[in-house]
């Protein structure tokens, strides 16, 4: 038993992925960023990780676009080299968080379709580290929406995406991601390190549902179709404590959220925009998955971590990338920004 | 005579056994830090002095393993 002990497959995959994380972007750095314009700022990238994607793409693109291609195509490698160097537990693990990016994929595939975007295009905004490979989606491409519909019979996605064109695509992208989030909490975890895990994603549908919550508020939604975007199964927001938060008015929820474990996103909430609220949830939610990264050092918590963090990254790039290619003001650019 | 001999053999056993579960030890121990110095090293060559000199730190207690098998070997003799 002793000599069966799994702390040597995590230190491996911890250490590589904490040297990886060295190599994100400083937050000092966006500062320097913020000041220079979007040539500089893509030729700053050609001194980072981001080489290769750049100079692969810079043949076919140019200007955001080759920026946009070049972050998602670089997030993909990234992703799929985490799952291909880890083993055992943690590759399993890896494997079922990816999967959400099967439904992006799905999910930009039919509205590329719908909004009549080339093919090559809508194939370069794949991320293809899911259950399926980049040449199953590229046989969809071609394909009619009907017929990529069709695809899945049989697959969990099924039921839903056979409501393609009869409800607007938010909804089913949001139905996608309860039926990703049911299969990951559909079993008790028997392990600690898969306990550790759900855990994790408990808390992400804890901040997915207090966004919502928020958002929807602000617009005077109606309570019930509020609910119905309410994934189930959160941390602290189970599906009983959302209905109780929506029930209540707008300075009532405010002043209930402060017993919440994410409640240092709340600070100054009252009279900022709705996007500001959302980025100060994501950073309380980093802090708090640093945190307990930190207390379980030799388990999956650094490796997603890590993953998000390297999300964040790529967002952050593309916000500023785009920002500053239509010349919006640096302050609006870093109001945007996730600078932990 | 015979007492004798028992003797010395079990001191030799007592030495073998003093240096073999120090390793043991130390194996166990060295794997974690072992994967993760390889781990650390693949991302960036950089690791590599640092890695190898964090992989041998708990071969220290295979040399006092070996102490004990000398003390036993030479002073007990």
């Amino acid at each position: 038993m002793l000599l069966k002990s799994k702390r040597s497959s995590w230190a491996y995959i911890v250490a590589r992925v904490k040297v990886m994380k060295r190599r994100l972007i400083p937050s000092e750095e966006y500062r320097k960023l913020l000041n220079m314009d979007f040539n500089e700022i893509v030729r700053y990238l050609e001194e980072t990780d981001y080489k290769r994607e750049i100079d692969e793409l810079a043949y076919k693109y140019s200007g955001p676009r080759l920026l946009d291609y070049a972050l998602t195509l670089n997030l993909g490698r990234t992703y799929r080299k985490i799952m291909d160097v880890s083993f055992g537990i943690a590759k399993d693990i890896i494997t079922t968080y990816l999967k959400r990016w099967d439904i992006w994929n799905i999910v930009t595939i039919i509205r590329g379709k719908m909004a009549g975007v080339s093919e090559e295009e809508i194939e370069e905004a794949l991320v293809p580290v899911g259950e399926y490979t980049l040449d199953f989606y590229k046989s969809l491409i071609p394909k009619e929406i009907d017929e990529i519909v069709k695809t899945f019979e049989g697959t969990p996605y099924y039921s839903v995406l056979s409501k393609v064109g009869s409800e607007p695509l938010s909804i089913i992208e949001d139905e996608l991601y309860k039926i990703y989030y049911h299969q990951i909490l559909k079993e008790r975890p028997s392990e600690f390190a898969l306990k550790l895990f759900v855990d994790f994603i408990k808390m992400e549908i804890d901040i997915k549902n207090i966004k919502t919550i928020l958002r929807l508020k602000r617009e005077d939604v109606s309570a019930e179709e509020i609910m119905r975007r309410i994934i189930p199964g959160g941390f602290e927001i189970t599906e009983e404590e959302a209905s109780k938060l929506i029930a209540m008015s707008w300075d009532e929820l405010v002043k209930a959220l402060e017993g919440y474990w994410f409640s240092k996103g709340l600070e100054g909430i009252t009279d900022k925009s709705i996007s500001r609220i959302e980025i100060k949830f994501d950073k309380a939610w980093m802090e708090v998955v640093a945190r307990r990264a930190s207390n379980y050092p030799l388990s999956i918590l650094p490796v997603l971590q890590y993953m998000v963090l390297k999300k964040i990254e790529v967002d952050n790039l593309r916000t500023l990338g785009w920002g500053k290619w239509q010349g919006i003001p640096n302050e609006e650019i870093e109001e945007q920004l996730v600078i932990l | 005579m015979a007492e004798e001999a028992i003797a010395r053999g079990l001191i030799a056993v007592g030495a073998g056994l003093a240096v073999g579960l120090a390793g043991i030890g130390a194996g166990l121990g060295e794997s974690g830090i072992g994967a993760a110095a390889v781990g650390a090293t693949a991302e960036d060559r950089g690791f590599f002095g640092l890695g190898i000199l964090f992989t041998v730190i708990p071969e220290t207690i295979v040399i006092f393993g070996l102490v004990i098998a000398f003390i036993l070997m030479f002073a007990f003799h």
